[in-house]
């Protein structure tokens, strides 16, 4: 469990995000995994015989939120490995790359996707490296970045991004699956993808074939952004999903009642969310 | 090889994204899917001898013009306008579109994709009534993401117009 509250400078936004995961009420093991992570410049002066320090205050303000989301692929061993490297390799990346995130802006906006791209197929590689012959272990991988107003998108898989604004509350990412795939070839019924169980089939995810998906979403004050593995959404349908993030407190709580409403349900699989909720600046 | 931001846009369920998808994938599906804020795709092309890097971004459609995000377009070196030909409301919402994307971008190279031209005989847009609003400023040409009819067209159109927009 990670708490943790966040406040751009600039234009700015009070972030309130907070990440659980459970095994659930069938799983031995745990395959999933998140995290939640501020970029911020580094230097802070200590001591200084300068007049004006004034200039050194941008550098303590956040740069980006990174939130990310992973589901280590069942039936594959060594999920929880796949998910763990893939979320470890990535933040990594990015911590090292972090200077391409502090003046994002139309030009270089580009170039910033590609490093996100980027830090999503570094985190394959990584996990590619315990394959063999083509076996091996796989994860989804849901990331948003955050730089107010401004969240970019890199999903491979089917954990999923939903948003909320007011009482709507919309998917933005696609599962990759391969029913979802054969029903917009119109080989099969979106019903038949479900019964047969290709909804459960990934026709891209990290350690074996990737297809990354890349989008923008712009945000606005009192939005509601929810990252989570599919042990949520076989359980809870979106209207109680919608329900929850709109009642809760603040992102902890509706952490909370998110995965105790799949653990109600059954808890069948891992079940992890992630919740960033958008608020006005204090102070 | 140069880079080119190219905007999607029209109001909801006109074919923005099936059309991007026809041209980047050579796919088509019936179902249909809203776009929950901008989806990002690339083509590269080949226009005289040079590469173009074309990054398309299929911006949400809403119910009407005036819900455009504008915030998306900056940094758009062309754009495509698209209207279903069976709605010929959302024909007349293109001009208010182009309106707000002027306002935010300037003059850019531009297509408006009459777009379903498959579905021929519920097509309710008037031939002089394009003729009306055809001028030098776009390229108007009938679309369907679904035979992919116009579509290479359209996108090869669009980047030519860039390139040479870059080279004055």
């Amino acid at each position: 469990m990670t708490g943790l509250e966040s406040t751009h400078g600039g234009a700015t936004a009070h972030v309130d995000a907070f990440g659980l995961t459970d095994v659930g009420k069938v799983r031995q093991q745990n395959e999933d995994q998140f995290a939640i992570a501020r970029l911020s410049r580094s230097l802070r002066l200590a001591h200084t015989s300068l007049e004006n320090v004034s200039t050194f205050e941008r550098f303590g303000q956040t740069a980006a939120d990174l939130f990310v989301v992973a589901d280590g692929v069942g039936g594959v061993a060594g999920g929880e490995l796949a998910s763990g490297t893939a979320v470890q390799a990535l933040t990594e990346y990015i911590a090292q790359t972090a200077g391409c995130y502090y003046n994002v802006d139309v030009t270089g906006e580009h170039e910033f996707l590609d490093r996100l791209e980027q830090a999503a197929r570094h985190a394959h590689d990584r996990v590619r490296a315990f394959s063999s012959k083509g076996q091996g272990p796989a994860t989804t991988l849901t990331m948003v970045t955050l730089l107010w107003p401004r969240a970019y998108i890199v999903h491979i898989g089917d954990s999923r991004g939903y948003h909320l604004r007011g009482d709507r509350l919309r998917q933005f990412t696609r599962d990759q699956t391969m029913g979802e795939l054969l029903a917009d070839e119109g080989v099969v019924t979106e019903q038949q993808a479900r019964d047969s169980g290709l909804d459960n089939v990934l026709v891209s995810a990290v350690g074996a074939e990737i297809t990354p998906s890349i989008g923008v979403l712009d945000l606005r004050y009192d939005d509601t952004l929810l990252l989570c593995s599919d042990g949520l959404t076989k359980h809870v349908a979106d209207e109680q999903i919608a329900g929850i993030l709109r009642g809760a407190a603040n992102a902890t709580a509706a952490c909370e009642q998110l995965v105790q409403a799949a653990l109600d349900d059954g808890g069948s699989d891992n079940v992890t969310v992630v919740v960033a909720r958008m608020g006005r600046p204090t102070g | 090889m140069i880079q080119k931001k190219i905007c999607m846009v029209g109001v909801f369920a006109t074919g923005k994204t099936s059309l991007v998808r026809q041209f980047v994938f050579s796919k088509f599906s019936e179902r249909y899917h809203s776009t929950v804020g901008v989806k990002i795709d690339r083509k590269r092309v080949t226009v005289g001898d040079r590469e173009v890097n074309m990054l398309l971004w299929d911006l949400e459609g809403r119910d009407g013009a005036q819900e455009l995000q504008t915030s998306y377009l900056r940094g758009a070196s062309g754009i495509i306008y698209v209207c279903d030909g069976t709605r010929p409301d959302t024909f007349e919402q293109v001009f208010e579109l182009r309106t707000l994307v002027d306002q935010t971008v300037g003059t850019v190279p531009s297509v408006l994709a009459l777009n379903k031209a498959d579905l021929a005989s519920e097509w309710r847009i008037a031939d002089a009534q394009v003729s009306e609003n055809e001028d030098s400023t776009w390229h108007v040409l009938r679309t369907s993401a679904k035979t992919g009819h116009g579509v290479e067209e359209a996108f090869l159109w669009i980047a030519t117009a860039m390139t040479e927009d870059a080279e004055t």
